[in-house]
């Protein structure tokens, strides 16, 4: 009965301005998925669209023709360029490997082991640097270091270590492996080092009350809780590997062809469909790596159950 | 039918054999450890027998976390004489090899790993093959009475139930002794109440060594076959409880263990274990209880339980009686009894009195007798 009347009342709460209904009415979740879907193909996804399809055209006395073909496509497996799709994978995979190996136990020193604030923040600092320096200007300091006539070749041949200049050390694998090392280690370094931070000291220390030495802590408890970082770490490295063109194209000097050059060099030659081609096998090697490494991380662990744990 | 859920393996040595039962099996002899130059512990002797349960009290900051993480090897001593488990030295041994573990104040269970495996942690590292590790893990799950949650993930169960998994993590591997740091702080009251019998129960049932932190003295009263009670780093009392509880050698002491009355005075006699203290114009007789016997003279506290103190119009002529004339104060309904301050010339007087219906609304005079009368050191 006083429900009846309640509703009936002319009581009715004062309309408030349609703007301030709307902000109101507007869950974070209603207002953010569509604008970041939005967003998101307008920005990233129709432009690959549009490479994918720009690759069956063909360019013709600099103009478009907008015939499909698999021209570009046969052209690029005959003239053996896909070789440098299989070189780039290999370079990137050990590149992000070499990476790992090295960034892992400096994050977990930063995040566990280093006990000086004032070191701590210095490190993060530095570890910036490739972040605000252009990478040209960055890599062709190499050049005259690692060059035959350059301070590593000049060294050895004073010291009497070798006679001849060692001629991989520039234009070579090595020279490329060794540009990118640089630029690439503060990407796997930083999510590695903030997932660590954020275990708990008491779950290490849980691990060793009940037994655990060292390495099963570091098995058993680091790597797990860190794995988030670690898989963010590897996209974040993998990822720009794959589209790396400076360093292959300052420091391999045309002896090392990767797809990120590759794609460059064909601009400037305005291949555009080749260079659309090209950039297709990027993307579409990069979806099949990441697939994989989600496939192989969640058959083991529980991603999306881990950001929860870790959370609490 | 549950039998006796931790079944020592028959490969597993027994801990026992060929020793003595008066060997102590955990000896912390002088230990003394700082924090950026706050002293934390100085020069603590602990000794624990097999099968006690030992309760170390205090409040936050006396140092009892610190005395723990000692023993458990999480924290290296600035300095300690010897630190023996079972009569052997484990000063240099590093926390994984130590034959303890421990119950965390917040538990610090795994989050990546189920229930179960965190049971099985210990017996894990311990490299105990798969099957008989799980049949611990659900034995020490059972003997926790949660045997139904063994593939539950942590952040799944409630605040008891994490308490319980983190005893059993820590009951599993067996060790020889097991260290609790505030086990119960986080649980609300009826909880805790129940977890204590249940801790009790589970420790006389595998007649392990508890090492138990708390700052709850009726924790310690309830649970404890000996309580050491610290403070600023140092060993106040130590005793069974009802030695602490009935005879606290300091007015700290005294206050931790409930006595609400503390007033300072002068020593004029002490003979036979009675004493007669001035008390500012009052001369008040009570029992020495304190450590060593001081000189007449000496500053000394005298306490008396609110419980033990009369009201009344007319106090008993008897002489063996402190009696005070007071004034009324105020009162506080506790429920179960009321706590009424008086006021005397000495200080305020807090007074428990159970039976409501007997308040007297102008009481002139508070008593009690000189055996529930507490005379210690200051």
């Amino acid at each position: 009965m006083t429900m009846q009347s309640r509703s009936d009342s002319p009581a009715l709460p004062q309309r408030r301005p349609f703007a301030k209904r709307l902000l109101d009415g507007l869950k974070p979740s209603r207002l953010t998925v569509p604008t970041f879907l939005l967003a998101w193909s307008f920005l990233v996804i129709a432009p690959l669209v549009v490479i994918v399809l720009f690759s069956f055209l063909q360019v013709k006395a600099y103009r478009v023709v907008y015939t499909p073909s698999l021209d570009t496509w046969i052209s690029l497996i005959d003239s053996g360029r896909w070789m440098a799709a299989v070189r780039t994978l290999r370079i990137g995979i050990t590149m992000t490997i070499i990476e790992f190996v090295l960034a892992f136990p400096f994050a977990l020193w930063l995040a566990k082991g280093c006990r000086s604030k004032t070191v701590k923040a210095m490190i993060i600092t530095l570890l910036t640097i490739p972040f605000f320096l252009d990478a040209a200007s960055r890599i062709i300091v190499w050049r005259s270091i690692l060059g035959q006539t350059g301070a590593v070749n000049t060294a050895l041949m004073s010291l009497g270590i070798t006679d001849a200049p060692i001629d991989w050390l520039l234009y070579s694998e090595f020279a490329v492996h060794f540009g990118l090392l640089g630029t690439h280690f503060p990407t796997m370094v930083f999510p590695i080092f903030m997932s660590i931070a954020l275990i708990d000291d008491d779950y290490i220390q849980a691990s060793q009350d009940l037994g655990g030495g060292p390495a099963q802590t570091l098995f058993n408890i680091i790597i797990p809780m860190a794995l988030p970082g670690i898989v963010a770490g590897i996209v974040f490295t993998l990822v720009p590997l794959m589209a790396a063109f400076v360093e292959p194209q300052l420091l391999g000097g045309g002896f090392v062809d990767l797809l990120g050059n590759s794609v460059n060099s064909a601009l400037q030659q305005l291949k555009y469909p080749t260079a659309a081609a090209l950039s297709t096998v990027v993307v579409a090697l990069l979806g099949i790596c990441l697939a994989v490494l989600v496939l192989v991380t969640r058959r083991r662990y529980d991603m999306a159950s881990m950001f929860v744990a870790i959370r609490r | 039918m549950l039998t006796d859920p931790i079944t020592r393996p028959s490969s597993a040595p027994a801990r026992d054999a060929g020793t003595k039962p008066a060997q102590p099996i955990l000896e912390v002899i002088d230990a003394t450890h700082a924090y950026d130059g706050v002293v934390a512990l100085d020069n603590v002797t602990v000794r624990a027998a097999p099968g006690e349960f030992l309760t170390i009290l205090g409040e936050s900051g006396s140092g009892k976390t610190t005395l723990l993480r000692l023993i458990s090897g999480l924290e290296k001593p600035y300095r300690i004489g010897a630190l023996r488990l079972g009569g052997v030295d484990v000063s240099e041994v590093p926390a994984f090899q130590r034959d303890c573990t421990t119950v965390f104040q917040n538990y610090a269970l795994f989050p990546h790993l189920t229930v179960g495996e965190n049971v099985e942690y210990g017996l894990k590292m311990r490299g105990v093959p798969v099957a008989e590790r799980r049949t611990r893990a659900r034995n020490a799950l059972e003997l926790v009475q949660l045997a139904d949650k063994y593939d539950r993930r942590i952040h799944q169960l409630s605040g008891g139930q994490r308490q319980r998994v983190a005893l059993a993590r820590a009951l599993v591997p067996q060790p020889a002794i097991l260290l609790l740091d505030e086990p119960l702080g986080a649980l609300d009251e009826k909880l805790r109440v129940d977890m204590q019998v249940e801790l009790l129960e589970i420790q006389k049932r595998l007649g392990m060594t508890f090492i138990y932190i708390t700052h709850s003295q009726e924790e310690a009263l309830t649970m404890s076959d000996r309580i050491i009670l610290m403070r600023k780093g140092k060993i106040d009392q130590e005793g069974p409880p009802t030695a602490i509880f009935d005879r606290p050698v300091s007015a700290f002491a005294a206050r931790f263990m409930g006595v609400e009355n503390c007033f300072e005075g002068e020593l004029i006699e002490l003979s036979g274990g009675q004493a007669q203290v001035q008390v500012g114009e009052r001369r008040l007789r009570g029992r020495w209880s304190g450590r060593s016997i001081p000189k007449v003279g000496a500053k000394v506290a005298v306490g008396v339980r609110a419980e033990r103190l009369h009201l009344g119009p007319v106090a008993p002529t008897a002489p063996d009686h402190n009696v005070l004339p007071c004034g009324a104060g105020g009162a506080i309904y506790k429920g179960k009894y009321l706590d009424r301050t008086v006021t005397t010339d000495i200080a305020p007087i807090k007074v428990r009195i159970w039976n409501a219906s007997a308040v007297t609304d102008q009481p002139s005079r508070v008593w009690w007798h000189k055996d529930d009368c507490i005379v210690m050191d200051l």
